[in-house]
Formats: structure tokens, sequence, C-alpha cells
């Protein structure tokens, strides 16, 4: 019976529901859309950092990320990638070596990362062939090819087919160097990574190591990547003695960009929420105030003060739920929409670039989202509805029934 | 029996600040099946006295039963439950719930007391011909006359079978033809159905129809007429 009083009594002024119905579809519409931006920054860049560069979990001697000392490798990796291999969810994994040392040319030196990979393998966990701008992908045969980034072909003022020469430690901690000849450059479109990294042959890199197995790193590309912990669990008895991280365990910034955005999702959806709350008070408010000599009659005839109160409440939530559905239809489309459209940041590009953000972002928004802002409109209508109900039942039913 | 009985009711409003003495000790004491006007003039206390008997106000000193209850220390949600299951309420306007149609209206009370489907059903059907709008049940009462509407409050107050049927200026918004159409129902349900009629008015109309007439001033009783 009071759902169907509530019911009707909010179809007693269609414009002023409309307007709160229509206040609350713009609210969740914008929250949708906002937070749908925010999560396409944050997915690119966790992406990006995924695909270029950590995978989805890697594998290390425990004191290699600390130390990164030459002699903290994996041992009998081979033998350990082929049972990862066979780990469920795993869609691929590569070995890598890694070294920090120099890289120069006639014009000038930089210090960066040199990482040793197998080039089949490697492109089946990172997307460094599709990243190759000029030049190819360790597509020659011959001897000592590198793959140097835009970037640092500028810094160092070389071109394809020039040559550079590496130097690192070896196995014995000698330094050693190699000449390498230019075969791609590349650019991931993240300048702080394009910096520092350099890509060689793992078969080159360790000859020149003094051993020929020798591997740091192993990167491991999922099916399913919601699957993450589970798999590293998995990996974990594989490897008992090795670090098996994933990359938000190895990238921290990556954890912090996901927990900001839940961060900001709810300061987002506080702050319209609170708008909403206010907006919604008012109008009801102003229902029972104009019903006040019927509530009035209805506490007389002997509606009690919990029925009236629930009723304000139920008009109230009803408000929320029929804007709900529409609110959350029109944040969906529009997030597909630009999702598949894309927003051009280009303009902000350089600064973007800079940090490792790519320039088109593809807004997208995580179904749990959508659940949240459910839920919030939800215990925002009731909030809403508290004071109105308050004041609905403060009524003296003598006073109600004679105003005029 | 009596069906509403005061002892030495009085009302004083802001007695903490400017005291004013609504009522001065009223002892009236009315019986089933009485037809009766409580008359005065404004400020007499006839609407003081109306809240009180109904329920809907206490009073500061004296005693008030109604059917048999002392209702005169009730509190507010004791006395609204009170109201629902023993007194009939048929105001000047603002008497019906508008999203409602007439038969919804007629029903309500009942499905505040939880009354099963069946029962309702029946009595409202009885009801609303007995007030003479048998057809107009799906009816809002936007769609009804002002006469129509009264009789469907009528119906509604006789729902739940309460000791008496308390109206409030019932015809203030009424033509002569109206009120005397829901003169001649009321009178009817009184004499056929025995059912106790308190009447507040101004209306010289009702005074005339009524077979007992109490008249109130100054917060006191200064006459009581039966006919």
């Amino acid at each position: 019976m009071l759902f169907k009083i509530a019911w009707r009594n909010i179809w007693r002024s269609r414009t002023r529901s409309f307007v709160v119905i229509g206040s609350i579809i713009v609210g969740v519409w914008a929250v949708i859309s906002l937070l749908s931006f925010s999560s396409g920054i944050s997915s690119s860049y966790v992406n990006s950092t995924i695909q270029n560069e950590l995978s989805h979990i890697q594998i290390h001697h425990p004191e290699f990320l600390n130390e990164r000392e030459i002699g903290l490798d994996i041992e009998d990796s081979q033998a350990i990638l082929t049972k990862v291999k066979k780990t469920p969810n795993v869609k691929a994994a590569s070995q890598r070596t890694v070294s920090i040392g120099m890289v120069s040319s006639s014009k000038g030196a930089r210090g960066v990362m040199i990482m040793g990979v197998d080039p089949e393998e490697e492109d089946q966990v990172t997307n460094l062939k599709s990243n190759i701008k000029e030049g190819n992908y360790f597509g020659s045969k011959k001897r000592n090819p590198i793959l140097i980034s835009k970037r640092m072909a500028e810094k160092l003022q070389v071109k394809m087919r020039q040559k550079v020469v590496l130097n690192f430690q070896d196995k014995n901690n000698d330094i050693t160097a190699g000449a390498f000849r230019i075969a791609g450059i590349y650019s991931t479109g993240n300048n702080t990574f394009d910096e520092f990294r350099v890509y060689v042959r793992r078969s080159d890199m360790n000859r020149l190591m003094g051993e020929e197995n020798l591997a740091h790193e192993i990167a491991i590309f999922l099916n399913e990547p919601r699957e993450l912990e589970m798999t590293a669990g998995a990996l974990k008895t594989i490897s008992p003695n090795l670090a098996v991280q994933t990359y938000k365990e190895i990238s921290p910034e990556i954890n912090l960009f996901e927990s900001q955005l839940q961060i900001s999702a709810a300061i987002f959806m506080t702050i319209v929420m609170l708008a909403l709350i206010f907006g919604i008070i008012n109008t009801m408010l102003m229902a029972v105030l104009e019903r006040y000599r019927e509530l009035g009659m209805l506490m007389s005839i002997g509606m009690n003060k919990s029925r009236i109160f629930f009723m304000i409440v139920y008009e109230t939530i009803m408000l929320g739920i029929i804007a709900l559905p529409f609110g959350l239809a029109a944040g969906y489309v529009t997030v597909r929409w630009l999702n598949k459209k894309g927003i051009d940041l280009s303009a902000y590009g350089e600064g973007m670039q800079e940090f490792g953000f790519s320039q088109i972002v593809y807004p997208d928004l995580q179904s749990e989202y959508y659940l949240q802002l459910a839920l919030a409109v939800v215990i925002t209508a009731v909030l809403a509805s508290l004071y109105p109900a308050w004041k609905a039942i403060k009524l003296k039913p003598v006073e109600a029934i004679r105003k005029i | 029996m009596a069906v509403i009985k005061t002892q030495n009711v009085t009302k004083v409003y802001n007695p903490d600040t400017i005291p004013v003495h609504a009522l001065n000790g009223i002892n009236i004491e009315i019986t089933q099946g009485e037809f009766t006007a409580i008359v005065g003039p404004s400020g007499s206390g006839k609407t003081t006295l109306l809240n009180i008997i109904g329920g809907l106000d206490n009073p500061t000193d004296g005693y008030i039963e109604v059917g048999g209850q002392d209702i005169s220390k009730l509190s507010d949600n004791e006395l609204i439950e009170f109201r629902k299951n023993n007194i009939g309420f048929v105001f000047q306007a603002y008497n019906l719930i508008p999203v409602m149609t007439a038969k919804e209206n007629v029903e309500f009370v009942m499905l505040l007391q939880n009354r099963p489907q069946a029962e309702r059903d029946q009595r409202v059907k009885e009801l609303m011909e007995a007030v003479g709008i048998g057809d107009k049940m799906d009816k809002r009462p936007s769609q009804l006359s002002g006469g129509q509407q009264q009789r469907v409050a009528v119906a509604r107050a006789l729902a739940p079978k309460p000791h008496f049927i308390l109206a409030d200026e019932p015809t203030a918004n009424l033509d002569s033809k109206s009120t005397a159409n829901l003169l001649d129902i009321m009178a009817d349900l009184n004499q056929k159905e025995n059912i106790t009629f308190v009447f507040s008015t101004h209306d010289q109309r009702v005074i005339d129809r009524a077979r007992r007439v109490i008249t109130i001033d100054d917060g006191l009783v200064i006459s009581d007429e039966t006919r």
C-alpha cells in the first residue's frame, strides 16, 4: 500500500519529479564519464607498462631487483621457463639477461639498461616489435644488432645501421664491451622508459658476458590478467627459491595509480552525490510542505508516524531508482562511444609522454564502478529523504489539518 | 451507554508564557446513536474540544473517555493507533488522498488495520452504496464533486466501524443541494445503523438537523439542548 501511494505521489508534480530525476541522470552520467576518463588514462599507463616493459609477472633471483648484480641470475632458467610455460593461464614467457651499462657513440654516451632478449619469445610478452618505427626487429642474421629508442638516437646523434658501443660487466665482474649496429629504432610513447633502455639479442649479450645460458629475468604474459594473483601463486610453487612478482609488486606506482583511481572515484561520487542530496532534500521538502494538510489528515485517520516516514523515504528512493537506469545507460553509451573514438590529447601530448601516458585516451570503466554508483545513488536517496521524512512526522495533525 | 465522556476537561495553551485558557472545565456525555452539533463562535474553544474528543490533542487537565477507554494520557503514537480503530473523521476539506481512487480511499483505514482483502472489498462496496456513490468506485477525488467527495469521506470514516464519527465543518464547502444530500445520508445512517455523529459547525442547516446542540463559549458549555 505504501509503495502504491508513494509511487502515485511522485507523479503528482511531474515537472518537479522530472527535475529531480533529470539531475540524478546528469549526475550519474557525469560521474561515469569522468571516472571512465581517468580510468582510461590510468589503464593506458598500466597497459603500456605491462606491454612495453613488465609483462604481467616476472621471476628473478630474490636479490636481483635490489642489487642488480650480474651474478644474481636465475639458475637453470631454461628448465624453469619450460615449467612456467606449462602453467595454466600463462600465454607466453621469455627469458632476459639484464645489465646496467653504458651506450656510447662518437657523439656521446649514456647510462642504460641493457636488455638481452630472445626475439621470438620476447615478441610474445611485450610490444617491442610493434613499437619499431624504423628498421626491423632483429630481422638480420648478422651479429650484434641493437634496438635503441628514437629519443636515445637523438641524444647519441646516431642513425640506422650506425654503430654504438655497449660497456657492461661480465660474469666475472670485469668490464666488457661490444660494438652493436643499430637494427631498429623504437618508440613506446613513454620518454622516461625510452631514454634508458636498449635491446640486444640475449645470445649476443651472453657471449660477451661469458655464460651462454645466463638469464636474470623471466617475463610472463597471461591469458587472463584478472587471475594474476592465482597464477603468481601457482608459479611460486614451481620456483620456490625465486622471487615471483606481479607487475603491481614490481612497479608500485601502478598500484598507486589504481588506488588513486579508486580514491578519485570516491571523491567524484561524494561531490556529485552531495550536490544531489541537497537538490533532492529541497524537492522533497517542498513536496512535504505542500502536502502538510494531507499528511495531517493521514495521521488523523490513523496512519502512524513510521508509515508516513517510510512513505516519504520510498518516494525519494523511487525517484532515484527511476533515474538510475537512464543515468547508467547514458554513461555507458558515452563511455562506449568515447572508447571507440578515443580522446585526442596530443595538444598536451609532450607533457603526458614524459610521464609515460599515451596521447589518445580511450575512456573505459569497469562494471564494478557502475554497481558502486548505483549503490551510491540509492544511499544518497535514502539520506536525502531522512530530513523531509523527519519533518513530515514532526507535524502535529491538529495544526496541519487547519493550516491554510 | 456513553460513547464520549469528559470530566473537567481544561486546556491551556502556552502555560509558561502567555497562558490562553481554551477550555475551562468541560463536562459532557454523548451516548450511542446521538446526532449532536457542537456550536460556538470563533475562539469559543469549540475546535479545541473537538480535537480533544477526537484524540488529536491531549487536555491540560481532566478526563476523557471514548468507548470506555481513558484517552487523556495517551502518547502521540498511542493516539494515532486509537484514532485508527475508534474514531471516524470527516473534515472540511483535504479529506481524501488525491492519488487514490474513491474505493482505495474508503479501503485505506482498513488496510492500515490489516483487514483481509475479502472483508475490505465487501465493506467498501456496502459503504459506497450506502452513501450513494457505488458507481464512483474508480474515480479519483479530482473527478468527483465536492458533495461526492464528502460522501466518500463519510464512507471512509465508517469503514473501521468506529465508536463515533467526528465531522468538522463537513458542509463548509458545499452548496445547499449537496449539503442537504450529505445530511440526509448521515441522518439515515444515524437512524438505521445507530451510528453516533458529532459535528462541529457554524452551518445553520446542520444545526437545524441536529437532535442535540451543545453550545460552547469562553471554554465552557453554556447550553446543552436536546430536541
